[in-house]
C-alpha cells in the first residue's frame, strides 16, 4: 500500500481497516435487528434489554473458564445465562407472584452485577474490562485477524457474519411459525405449533445477537441496536417481511455512518451508532407518509387554513346577502391576514372600506354555504333538532361536503329553496 | 499520618451513612413504583442521566457533584418527556418506546463522556464513575447532599402515601371518588427519577433500578401491610448500600454498583426462601401439610 492510498483510506475512511470495522459493525446491527424485528412485534423489547444485560455473567464464566471472546465456548455461556434469565423470571413469577417487570428488573440486575463483578476478577489481558463491558471496541476488532483464503479477515467480522447467516437461515426456515406465534399465540397453540419452544428459540436468537454484539458495542448498548431499527422499521411499514429488511437495512446504515461520525469525532462508536439509530427513529416518526409527524402536522395546518378561508368567503357572501356591507369586514387580525390572502389570489375584491366576492369567491362561497344551509335543512328534517342546535354541526360540516354529497341532501328534499331559517340555499356553482 | 487515617475512616463512615440514607430513601420509594406495578419505570430514566452529567460538565466547566446530579436530574426528566412524547405521537407500543429510551439516551451518554477528553476537556475523567458507582471517590459533603435527597425524598412519600396507596391498589376506584391519578403517578415516577438520581454516584447509571426495584419486592414477602413493606424495603436498602459501599472500600478495584446490587439480592433471595407464609419453604411446608396452596397471582394482590 502506498502511502498515498493510506492517508486517502484514512481521509475517507474506506480503506481497509475502516471497511473492516463498518463490515462488522454492518452484520453485527442487521443480525440485531433481525431479532429484534420479531422481539418488538411480541411486546418483548424489555425482554431483550434484560437478556443483553444478562448475557454478561456467561461470558465473564467463558472467558474466565479459558473460552476465547467470540468462540464457541462464549456463545454458549451466553446462551445459557440468557436461558437462565427467563427460566428465574418466569420462576419468580410462579413461584413468587412477581410480576413480569419486577421479576426481570430483580433478575436482570443482579446478574449483570454479578457479571461486572467477574470481570474485575478476570486476570488481566483476557479482554475483558469494566469498559469493554459498557462500550466495546469496534474501533480494535480489525486487528485480530484470521487468515481465509490467505487474506486477513478480522476474526469478529467472521463470527458476525456467520451469526447473521445463521439468524437468516433460522429466520427463513421458521417463518411462518415465528409469524404465526407473534400475531396469534392461542391460535398457534391450537394448531400444534410448539409455541414455547419458538419463543425460547427467539430468545436464544436474542442472545446469539447480543453476544456476537458484545465486543463491538458492549452489553448495554445493545438494546439500541436490538429495538431502535424494529421501532422505525414499524413505522415505515405495515407488513413483517418489509418491517425485517427494513430494520436491517436501518441497522446496517447507521452502524455505517455511527462508525464514521464517532471516527471524525474521536469519540465512543458504540455510543454514535445508537445515537444515529435515534435519529433514524426520530426522522421515521417525523417523516412517515400519512402518519408521520409531519404529514399529520401539515394535513392539520393545511385544514384549518382552508376553513378559515371558506369561513371568510361565505362571511362576505352572507354580508351580501343581508346588504350589510361593514360585516363583510375582518374582525380580527387573522381574519385580516385571510382576506389579504384571498386578494391576492383573487377571491376578494376590495370595495372601499369593505369588501365584496370577486366570480370565483362567489363561486366558492356559495357552495360553502349551500353545504351549510343543506346540512341545516336535512338535519332539521330527520335530527330533530330544536333551530338553535343546527348551526354549530352545519358550521363544521360545511368544510366537508363535496358536490355530490349536496346534490343527494338536495334529492333528500321535498322542495328545494330554504333552509329551516328561512334562508335561501344557493344553488350549485 | 493517625490524623490522615482518622479523616479518611471519618470521610468512609460519613460517606456509608449518606449512601445508605439513599438505599433506605430509594427502597421507600421503590415500594410506591413496584405497588403501582411500573417497576421499570426508572429505567429510562436511569439510562438518561448519563447525557446530564456530560452535559452539565460541558455547561459549566465544574465537577462538583450537585452540578452534575442536576444536569442529571434534567436529563431523567428529559428521558421521560421523549417517552411520554414517543407514546402520545407515535404508533410505537410502551415496551418498544421505553427500550428505545434507554439504547438511544445511553448511547448519547457514552458518545459525549467518551468524547469529552478528545474534545479538550482534559479534566473530564472520572465521569465514567456514574456508569457503574464509585464510592471511594465521594466526599462528606457529597454524603449530605445525598442525605438532604434522601430525607426530601422520604418526606414527600410520608406525604402522598394514602393517596399512592389507594391509585395503587384500585385506581379506577381512586378516579371515580375524584383523586387526581395522573398526578399521583407523576408524582411517582417524579420521586423515582430523583431516586435515581441520588443512587447515580454509588450505584450508576446502568444499575441504578436495581435500588428501586428490588428492596421493595423482597420487603413485599414478609408483609401484607403497605406500611411495614415500606419501612421494610427501606431498611433493605439501607442495609444493601451500606454492605456494598463497605465491601467496595475493601476491594478499591470494585465499582460499588454491582456490589450494592448482589447485596440486595442476597437480601431478595433470603426472602424469596425464608419468609413467613409467602417465602418459597413456608409455602412448600403448607402444601406438605396438604393445606390450601396460596397462589401468588391472584386477583387484587396489587404488586406482586
Amino acid at each position: 500500500m502506498t502511502s498515498s492510498t493510506l492517508v486517502g483510506d484514512l481521509a475517507f475512511g474506506l480503506g481497509g481497516i475502516h471497511a473492516w470495522a463498518m463490515a462488522t459493525a454492518a452484520v453485527i446491527a442487521a443480525s440485531c435487528a433481525l431479532v429484534g424485528t420479531l422481539l418488538v412485534v411480541r411486546r418483548m423489547s424489555l425482554v431483550g434489554d434484560a437478556i443483553s444485560h444478562a448475557v454478561l455473567p456467561g461470558i465473564a464464566v467463558a472467558v474466565l473458564a479459558g473460552g476465547r471472546p467470540g468462540g464457541p465456548l462464549v456463545f454458549l455461556g451466553a446462551v445459557a445465562a440468557a436461558m437462565l434469565t427467563v427460566w428465574l423470571t418466569q420462576g419468580l413469577r410462579a413461584a413468587g407472584g412477581l410480576t413480569e417487570d419486577a421479576g426481570a428488573g430483580v433478575v436482570f440486575t443482579t446478574l449483570f452485577a454479578i457479571g461486572v463483578v467477574l470481570v474485575g476478577l478476570a486476570p488481566p489481558g483476557t479482554h475483558l474490562d469494566a469498559a469493554c463491558v459498557l462500550y466495546g471496541e469496534l474501533a480494535f476488532l480489525p486487528f485480530d485477524t484470521i487468515s481465509i483464503a490467505g487474506q486477513p479477515v478480522p476474526r469478529a467480522f467472521v463470527a458476525g457474519a456467520t451469526v447473521l447467516a445463521g439468524l437468516v437461515a433460522a429466520a427463513v426456515a421458521t417463518w411462518k411459525l415465528q409469524v404465526f406465534t407473534a400475531f396469534d399465540p392461542a391460535g398457534a397453540r391450537m394448531a400444534g405449533i410448539p409455541v414455547a419452544a419458538v419463543t425460547t428459540g427467539l430468545l436464544a436468537a436474542t442472545a446469539v445477537a447480543t453476544v456476537a454484539s458484545f465486543d463491538a458495542v458492549g452489553a448495554v448498548l445493545v438494546v439500541a441496536m436490538l429495538v431502535a431499527p424494529a421501532a422505525a422499521a414499524e413505522l415505515l411499514t405495515r407488513r413483517l417481511h418489509r418491517m425485517v429488511v427494513v430494520a436491517m437495512a436501518l441497522g446496517a446504515v447507521a452502524a455505517c455512518v455511527g462508525y464514521l461520525a464517532a471516527w471524525r469525532l474521536h469519540t465512543s462508536a458504540a455510543g454514535m451508532i445508537a445515537v444515529v439509530l435515534g435519529l433514524e427513529y426520530a426522522a421515521a416518526a417525523a417523516l412517515t407518509p400519512d402518519d408521520g409527524l409531519a404529514a399529520r402536522l401539515i394535513g392539520r395546518v393545511r385544514l384549518a387554513w382552508r376553513v378559515a378561508r371558506e369561513d371568510r368567503l361565505a362571511t362576505v357572501w352572507r354580508a351580501e346577502e343581508a346588504g350589510n356591507r361593514a360585516a363583510a369586514r375582518p374582525q380580527t387580525p387573522h381574519e385580516a391576514v385571510v382576506v389579504r390572502w384571498l386578494e391576492f389570489t383573487g377571491h376578494l375584491l376590495r370595495d372601499g372600506s369593505s369588501w365584496r366576492l370577486s366570480p370565483a369567491g362567489r363561486r366558492e362561497a356559495e357552495n360553502v354555504v349551500r353545504s351549510h344551509r343543506l346540512w341545516e335543512a336535512w338535519l332539521g328534517r330527520h335530527a330533530d333538532l330544536p333551530l338553535d342546535h343546527l348551526h354549530p354541526p352545519a358550521e363544521w360540516v360545511e368544510h366537508h361536503l363535496g358536490a355530490e354529497m349536496r346534490e343527494r341532501l338536495e334529492a333528500d328534499m321535498d322542495e328545494r329553496a330554504a333552509d329551516p331559517h328561512g334562508r335561501e340555499i344557493p344553488p350549485e356553482a | 499520618m493517625t490524623a490522615a487515617a482518622g479523616i479518611l475512616a471519618h470521610n468512609t463512615v460519613v460517606v456509608a451513612l449518606g449512601v445508605a440514607a439513599v438505599g433506605f430513601a430509594a427502597g421507600v420509594v421503590g415500594s410506591l413504583c413496584v405497588l403501582r406495578k411500573r417497576a421499570l419505570a426508572g429505567d429510562a430514566a436511569a439510562h438518561a442521566t448519563l447525557v446530564g452529567v456530560a452535559g452539565a460538565f460541558l455547561a459549566t466547566g465544574r465537577r462538583d457533584l450537585a452540578t452534575l446530579l442536576a444536569g442529571a436530574l434534567v436529563a431523567a426528566c428529559a428521558g421521560l418527556g421523549m417517552l411520554v412524547l414517543v407514546r402520545r405521537f407515535t404508533r410505537t407500543r410502551d415496551d418498544a418506546a421505553t427500550a428505545l429510551v434507554i439504547g438511544v439516551s445511553f448511547g448519547l451518554g457514552i458518545t459525549l463522556v467518551s468524547g469529552l477528553p478528545a474534545w479538550g476537556y482534559a479534566n473530564s475523567a472520572g465521569l465514567e464513575q456514574f456508569l457503574l458507582g464509585h464510592t471511594a471517590a465521594l466526599t462528606a459533603r457529597d454524603a449530605w447532599l445525598l442525605a438532604a435527597v434522601a430525607a426530601v425524598a422520604v418526606a414527600a412519600v410520608a406525604a402522598i402515601l394514602k393517596e399512592a396507596t389507594l391509585v395503587a391498589f384500585d385506581a379506577a376506584f381512586a378516579a371515580a371518588t375524584g383523586w387526581p391519578v395522573s398526578g399521583i403517578d407523576y408524582a411517582i415516577v417524579g420521586l423515582v427519577a430523583l431516586m435515581v438520581v441520588a443512587g447515580l454516584p454509588a450505584v450508576g447509571a446502568v444499575l441504578v433500578t436495581a435500588l428501586v426495584v428490588i428492596p421493595p419486592v423482597a420487603a413485599r414477602f414478609w408483609t401484607d401491610r403497605v406500611g411495614t413493606m415500606v419501612v421494610l424495603s427501606g431498611l433493605i436498602g439501607l442495609a444493601a448500600a451500606a454492605v456494598g459501599v463497605a465491601a467496595s472500600a475493601a476491594r478499591p478495584g470494585l465499582a460499588t454498583g454491582p456490589l450494592v446490587v448482589i447485596a440486595a439480592a442476597g437480601a431478595f433471595a433470603v426472602s424469596f426462601l425464608c419468609a413467613p407464609h409467602r417465602g418459597w419453604i413456608a409455602r412448600r411446608a403448607e402444601a406438605a401439610r396438604g393445606l390450601t396452596v396460596r397462589r401468588g397471582d391472584d386477583e387484587g394482590e396489587a404488586g406482586r
